[in-house]
Order: structure tokens, then C-alpha cells, then sequence
């Protein structure tokens, strides 16, 4: 590990025919396992723990049926207040086609500690359902709320068990475009009446996670271990900032394990040659990776090019600090043993972003009633589960399709499938499995 | 023994007399005969060969790993391709075709000892897994010449002085790492005298005597995997130059190595020839002393720098797959001329000196 307590590996196949453009590199981040070797850039500045939570809980009517969602709701919330490290500001936010401040109540945040937590749950637990869904106004007030008090890390839990029916669709694209980069969101989704494409639209541009709770008993547990995670990130704003040479063009910048998240379009210029992409925080012992493509200029046989430099920066209040950086090269040779030569890590991850891709748009045709398209896409996406040990997904998939033979992805429609099993499918299809090195 | 070696000699710059023992120049601190060393020569300002060309590019600034910042482009260092001459022996260092940078680095010193003229070349190979491994070979072969010219110049028994040459080569490349950081390369030395030559090495450079007659031989035995092999009788030289261990070193300099045990050999030649130090990127190509002798001889025996430019392209030719060095030293050596010789670099750009490689 190097001072900063990260890492960039550059892993490829530098080697280009004469007049090849096409440059592709897998570049791997890891940060140091021990906490304490973490750098945190900037001065800690007033806010002792410089950290802030929100939990945004659905209190819509539909909570109440069946009973049980608001009450492990509650309790999830519960759970997750138990986990917030003394110190750090939090509020809990209760949203219906509204929005209210539960704790504390005035709309402001309390600083964590045994008392506020107790006072916390006793006003959590006095909530009731009633009202309608706009997950807009929701984001919008922990937006509000948070921008009452600096903090270095602003993080928020969103749940909710309906679609977002109580405003328009521009409305909240316009709310969560607000939000991004201000705060990171964890979203969740209870039952099966929600909408996957709409909370995959908001968490990943809040840079968060989603994911169904099918079952609500399953809900504090699962509030618990995203609290605890967003407990342990200690480096915020981090960004892959990629320079390239004149005249080329970055193909695509993609996050593409632990999950599959396409960065390309979220560029932000930050140089003649340069644009910033952004990861979010980062924790002690985590380890992502990336996939870049880059259509360069073809120089001569024998020549060596910089591809693209990329480099890992924490940018805070006080400045920026470069935590590491990656070289992506080319170089042009007549040896066709050397150019054919595919990167096994490069193949892996096309491999996994099509396989995302296949599961998504497989179940959107089945949605449409498309069912040829359907069997085709789903049936690519069981092969490929299969050629990369992906066996997560292809339990998952196992569930909608019945497979007739793994090798070349024959399979058949599933007549009855569980809603929540379909969802579950579309949700973790980003999930992907790490190249072996 | 000379009676009176010192009166000989006069200061190249000032014409002051001077004692052929003499590192320096007593009246004006001109250093006689240096040693040369394959680096980036004096002056010399890494620049794009593309964007410093075009008049409407803005001139580019050059990272600290050698790329132009407009264009991308490596830009050639002062080491990718460059030529020693000392008048006595000569040597040329080149990238090859498949590394993006030259980690082999070569030193030559040439002395009017008291025994009659020396010829001194070092050249290490940098092991590329090992960090800053071009400035490892670099630290090196400069530090080990410096003191067996040293050496030389008293007129210290060659075989001793080897072994002191490789610990002074150790501490100076072990100076170059950070703590925890271990750069390593191997190592050859040859010292030529009026009688002899004296080989020092750890690693798998070479040394070979190559002459038209019978006595042609390699003087070194590699410290690799693959020699075992072979010493062992468990493969063929080819056998085991094919094997993906043929490379796997077993001694070199380096901080991981605590007493790497450096094999020294003293090689009376019975007649003319040359002798050659090279790095693998050569030999991989050429192992055999009869082959490498019918490539260079005659012309060795009386234009060491062309031979050695042609064993160069000749490692090129055959696919360049690893950083070139050769140094070709004519025995019995010429007389020490008059006057020290004039140094000569020769930096060049690869776009003119490099030949395109077919497609097969």
C-alpha cells in the first residue's frame, strides 16, 4: 500500500495491430485494510466526526397492507439508529406525497449519542402510514436538512414499497439531480410493488446501492449492515480522473465489480485532456474495479503511446489530494501473438456488463410480452452466468427460466414466476464476480 | 614494469606532465581518460519527436515517466539507443523492439596502467520486476568502473579488484532503493590487460573470447535456472533456453542478495581476437562463441564499434525481444594513443537507427 492508502493497478494488453485504435484496461482501486492507514484528506475542520446520516422510511397507506411492512420498518430504522457511531449528525425523515421530519422534529439533526438514539426510536416507533408516495419531496427535504451542517460524509437510507405516484417523473429528476454529489443513497425496496428501474435510476445516481427485501423480516438486518457500512467509509469524494492524449476520445469509463455501473456519461471536464468520474466514498479494505476504453490516434510500429493516465483524487474543501494513479499504454507491433492476445480480465468484465445487460433487457421484453426476444436474452445471460462462475445470478436466473442446456444458453420461459423472484433478478443483475487474476 | 611511466603522459587540456597513475590532472583538475558510462549525455532534453516537429503544436511538457502530455507519445530517452567509443574497446546499448525503456546499462574505462594499456567494460541488466531497474543497471555499472579504474591505475592484481568492483557496484545500487524496496540487476565486468582477461560476474551476462581459431569459448557461466539444467545434463542448451525458466536468475546485485558470491575467471588468449560482453538480449539469439565469431570477425579486430553496432541490429533482426548491449574490446589491445581518447556518445533518435521488422 502507498502512503495514501490506496492502490491502482493497471491490468491489460498493451499490444495493438498497425493502425489498431481501440485500447482497453481494467484498472483496479483498493484501499488499505486497516482504517488507520486511510488517508483522510483536509483538516477534520469543527465537526468533530464530520459524518451525517439520514433514513428516509415510506409512510405511504399501502405501509399498512400487510401490517407488518410499517412495523419492520420501524424496527429496521430501529436498527439502523442503533448502529450510528456517537458523534454523528443524523435524522430520521418520514415521506408520504410529503415529506416530515420525524427526529428530530424541528427539521434539524441531533448528534448521536445514548440519549438522542433513545429519543430517536421512541419517535420512530410512533409512526403510522397514511398519504401517498413522492419520493422526490423525501430526497428533497433530506437534501434541505443536510445542507443545514457541514459534514465531510453525507449519506442517506431511502425505503419504500410503492412507485412514485404523486408528482411527475421530471419532477424527481430534477430533485435527485439536485442531490447528486451532495449526498450518497442506499435504497431499498419492501414488497413487490415498487418499481426497479425507478430506484436503480436514483441510487445509482447518488451512487448508492439497491437491492429488494422481499421479506420485511429480512429488513433490519439489512439496515443494520448498510449503516454499519456507511460507518466505515472514511475518504469521501473520490473521483477517477482520466487524462488522454490529443485526439482521443474515452470510449467508455465503467465501475464494473463489485457491480456493474456505467460512468461514461457522468464525466465532469477537468483539464484540456482530462475529466473527473466519480466513486463516491471509500472505506478501509475495499477493492473496485473499472473498465476504460479509450480510441487513440495510431502511431507507428514500434512506438510506444500513453494511453491514458488515470488518477485517483480526493477532492474536500481544502483541496485535492492524488491518492494514486494508473498508466493505460499502447504500443504497436507486426507480432499478431502479441496483438490477438485477449486480456483475460478485460474479457471477464465485457462479459459481466453484458450479462447485466442481457438479464435487464430479457426481463423487460418478457414484461412487453416480447416473449422470443425474451428467451433470447435471458437464455444469453444463463450461458454467460455460466462461463464466469457467476452462480448468484445464475441461481437467480434459474428462477424465471428453466434451462435446457447451460453450454449455449437454451432455455425456456418459466409460465409462473414469482414477482419477487423477477425483481430480485433485475436488481442484483449488476452484481458481478471478480476477474480471475 | 616501465622505469619512468609517468613522463609519458601530458595533460590533455592544460599539456601539464601527468603520472600515468594519475585520475586527475595535478595543475588543472582536468579527469584523464573518464570513464564512460551509458547514460543520457550532457545536455541532453527528452522532447517529443512528434509535437516539438509541428509548428502549430505548443510545446509539450515530457511526464516523469516519459511521455509527451499532448500527445502520449514515449518520448525517446538519452538510453533507448546510445554509443560508446574509447578507441581500445567500444560498445552499444538499444532498447530492442519489445521493452519501453533501455534497463541494461554499460560503462567503459580504458587506462595507461603501469603494465601497459587496460580496457575496462561493466555492463548490468536490470531485473525488470525489481523496481527502477534502468537505474539500478545505471548506478552500478557507473560506480564499478569508477573503481576498477581505480584499481587499474595502481596497478592492483585484476582478480582482486573485480571482487572489490562488485561490492562497491552493490552498495551503490542498493543506495538508489527506498527502504523496503530491493533493485537488482546482474553484473559482468572484464578487465582487459596486455596478458589477460579478467571476468567478474553474477547472473546470466556474458563474457566470450571469439577468435577464428579452435580457442573461441565463453569465458561465463550463467547464474540462471536454465544453466543448472544443462550443467545438470537434465536438458539441451536449446531444451533449455526454450523453457519458460531459462531466464530465472539464481545470483545478481541486489539488496535481497546478501552474499551473492561473484565467480571470477582469468583467460590467457593464445593469440588475436576480441573479447565480447553482452547482455541476454544478444546471446538469446546467438549463444554459440563459433556463431557470434563468424558475425563479428574480422571486422571486430579493427573497428570494434561497427561490429558491435552489427551485432546490435543482428539481435534486432531477429525480433529484439529484450534490451541490447555489446561490448567488443580487440586483443591484443592497440596502443594506449597518445593523447587520452576523445569521448564520443552517440544518442540517436530510434526512428533513423532502427531497422522495420518485416512481417514473417
Amino acid at each position: 500500500m502507498t502512503e495514501s492508502g490506496f492502490t491502482v493497478d493497471v491490468d491489460q494488453n498493451e499490444y495493438l495491430p498497425e493502425g489498431g485504435r481501440e485500447v482497453s484496461a481494467i484498472v483496479t482501486v483498493a484501499s488499505a485494510a486497516d482504517a488507520a492507514g486511510l488517508a483522510s484528506p483536509g483538516p477534520a475542520g469543527a465537526e468533530p466526526d464530520g459524518s451525517a446520516e439520514i433514513i428516509i422510511i415510506d409512510c405511504s397507506g399501502s405501509m399498512e397492507y400487510p401490517r407488518t411492512k410499517i412495523a419492520a420498518a420501524r424496527a429496521a430504522t430501529a436498527a439502523a439508529v442503533d448502529v450510528v457511531r456517537d458523534g454523528v449528525l443524523f435524522s430520521v425523515i418520514a415521506g408520504t406525497n410529503l415529506a416530515f421530519s420525524v427526529f428530530p422534529a424541528d427539521g434539524s439533526m441531533a448528534r448521536a449519542d445514548a440519549s438522542s438514539r433513545a429519543a430517536a426510536k421512541q419517535a420512530v416507533a410512533g409512526l403510522r402510514a397514511g398519504g401517498g408516495t413522492a419520493i422526490g419531496q423525501w430526497l428533497d427535504l433530506a437534501r434541505q436538512t443536510f445542507a443545514r451542517y457541514p459534514a465531510r460524509l453525507r449519506h442517506a437510507i431511502l425505503l419504500t414499497d410503492g412507485k412514485n405516484q404523486h408528482e411527475s417523473s421530471e419532477q424527481l429528476a430534477a430533485t435527485v439531480s439536485q442531490c447528486e454529489g451532495f449526498f450518497s443513497c442506499d435504497c431499498r425496496g419492501i414488497g413487490t410493488d415498487w418499481e426497479v428501474k425507478e430506484l436503480r435510476t436514483i441510487s445509482t445516481a447518488l451512487l448508492g446501492s439497491v437491492d429488494i427485501v422481499p421479506d420485511p423480516s429480512g429488513l433490519a438486518a439489512d439496515f443494520e449492515a448498510m449503516m454499519a457500512n456507511a460507518m466505515g467509509k472514511q475518504v469521501a469524494d473520490v473521483v477517477l480522473q482520466v487524462w488522454t492524449p490529443q485526439h482521443a476520445t474515452v470510449k467508455f469509463v465503467k465501475q464494473v465489480a463489485p457491480t456493474v455501473d456505467d460512468l461514461t456519461d457522468r464525466r465532469t471536464p477537468s483539464g484540456p485532456q482530462a475529466g473527473d468520474y466519480p466513486t463516491g466514498a471509500w472505506g478501509p479494505g475495499e477493492s473496485r474495479d473499472y473498465h476504460v476504453g479509450v480510441e487513440v490516434t495510431p502511431a507507428g510500429l514500434g512506438d510506444v503511446m500513453l494511453a491514458a493516465r488515470v488518477k485517483l483524487l480526493a477532492k474536500s474543501a481544502s483541496g485535492t489530494d492524488v491518492l494514486g494513479q494508473g498508466l493505460v499504454r499502447a504500443t504497436w507491433t507486426d507480432d499478431e501473438a502479441l496483438s490477438t492476445k485477449i486480456n483475460p480480465g478485460v474479457a471477464h468484465y465485457t462479459g459481466q456488463a453484458e450479462l447485466a445487460a442481457a438479464i435487464q433487457e430479457g426481463l423487460e421484453a418478457r414484461k412487453a410480452g416480447d416473449e422470443e426476444t425474451a428467451t433470447a436474452k435471458l437464455g444469453r445471460a444463463v450461458a454467460l452466468a455460466h462461463q464466469s462462475g457467476n452462480e448468484d445470478t445464475a441461481k437467480l436466473l434459474a428462477k424465471v427460466v428453466d434451462v435446457v442446456d447451460v453450454e449455449t444458453g437454451r432455455v425456456r420461459l418459466k409460465k409462473q414466476v414469482e414477482d419477487a423472484d423477477e425483481m430480485a433478478l433485475d436488481t442484483r443483475s449488476t452484481k458481478t464476480v471478480r476477474a480471475r487474476k | 614494469m616501465t622505469a619512468n611511466p609517468g613522463a609519458e603522459v601530458t595533460c590533455p587540456s592544460c599539456g601539464a606532465p601527468t603520472a600515468v597513475s594519475d585520475s586527475f590532472c595535478e595543475a588543472c583538475g582536468t579527469e584523464l581518460a573518464p570513464p564512460m558510462v551509458s547514460t543520457a549525455p550532457p545536455g541532453y532534453r527528452a522532447e517529443c519527436p512528434v509535437c516539438s516537429v509541428d509548428p502549430e503544436a505548443p510545446p509539450s511538457a515530457i511526464t516523469a515517466e516519459g511521455y509527451c502530455e499532448s500527445c502520449g507519445r514515449k518520448v525517446p530517452s538519452g538510453r533507448d539507443h546510445s554509443e560508446l567509443d574509447l578507441g581500445l574497446l567500444a560498445g552499444v546499448t538499444d532498447r530492442g523492439l519489445r521493452h519501453t525503456r533501455n534497463e541494461d546499462a554499460m560503462a567503459l574505462a580504458t587506462a595507461d596502467a603501469p603494465g601497459g594499456p587496460v580496457a575496462i567494460a561493466v555492463v548490468c541488466d536490470g531485473v525488470s520486476t525489481s523496481p527502477r531497474p534502468d537505474d539500478a543497471s545505471l548506478a552500478a555499472a557507473q560506480a564499478s568502473v569508477r573503481a576498477l579504474l581505480t584499481s587499474a591505475r595502481r596497478g592492483d592484481d585484476p582478480a582482486e579488484a573485480s571482487l572489490a568492483a562488485v561490492q562497491v557496484a552493490r552498495q551503490a545500487l542498493i543506495g538508489i532503493g527506498s527502504p523496503g524496496e530491493a533493485p537488482s540487476a546482474t553484473y559482468i565486468s572484464a578487465v582487459v590487460g596486455s596478458d589477460a582477461v579478467t571476468v567478474c560476474w553474477l547472473g546470466d551476462s556474458r563474457a566470450y573470447w571469439l577468435s577464428t581459431g579452435p580457442d573461441t569459448a565463453r569465458l561465463s557461466t550463467d547464474d540462471s535456472l536454465a544453466e543448472e539444467m544443462v550443467a545438470r545434463g537434465a536438458m539441451s542448451e536449446a531444451e533449455a533456453l526454450a523453457s519458460p525458466q531459462a531466464h530465472v536468475i539464481t545470483r545478481w546485485l541486489g539488496a535481497d542478495l546478501a552474499d551473492p558470491e561473484p565467480h571470477v575467471v582469468r583467460f590467457e588468449p593464445p593469440g588475436p581476437g576480441v573479447v565480447l560482453v553482452c547482455s541476454d538480449g544478444l546471446w538469446n539469439y546467438q549463444p554459440g562463441a563459433p556463431g557470434l565469431a563468424q558475425l563479428v570477425l574480422p571486422a571486430a579486430l579493427t573497428d570494434p564499434l561497427g561490429a558491435a553496432a552489427e551485432l546490435v541490429k543482428f539481435a534486432l533482426g531477429a525480433g529484439g525481444m529484450d534490451n541490447i548491449t555489446v561490448v567488443l574490446a580487440p586483443f591484443p589491445l592497440a596502443p594506449f594513443p597518445e593523447e587520452p581518447p576523445h569521448p564520443k556518445t552517440v544518442p540517436v533518435q530510434r526512428q533513423e537507427t532502427l531497422p522495420r521488422r518485416t512481417p514473417p
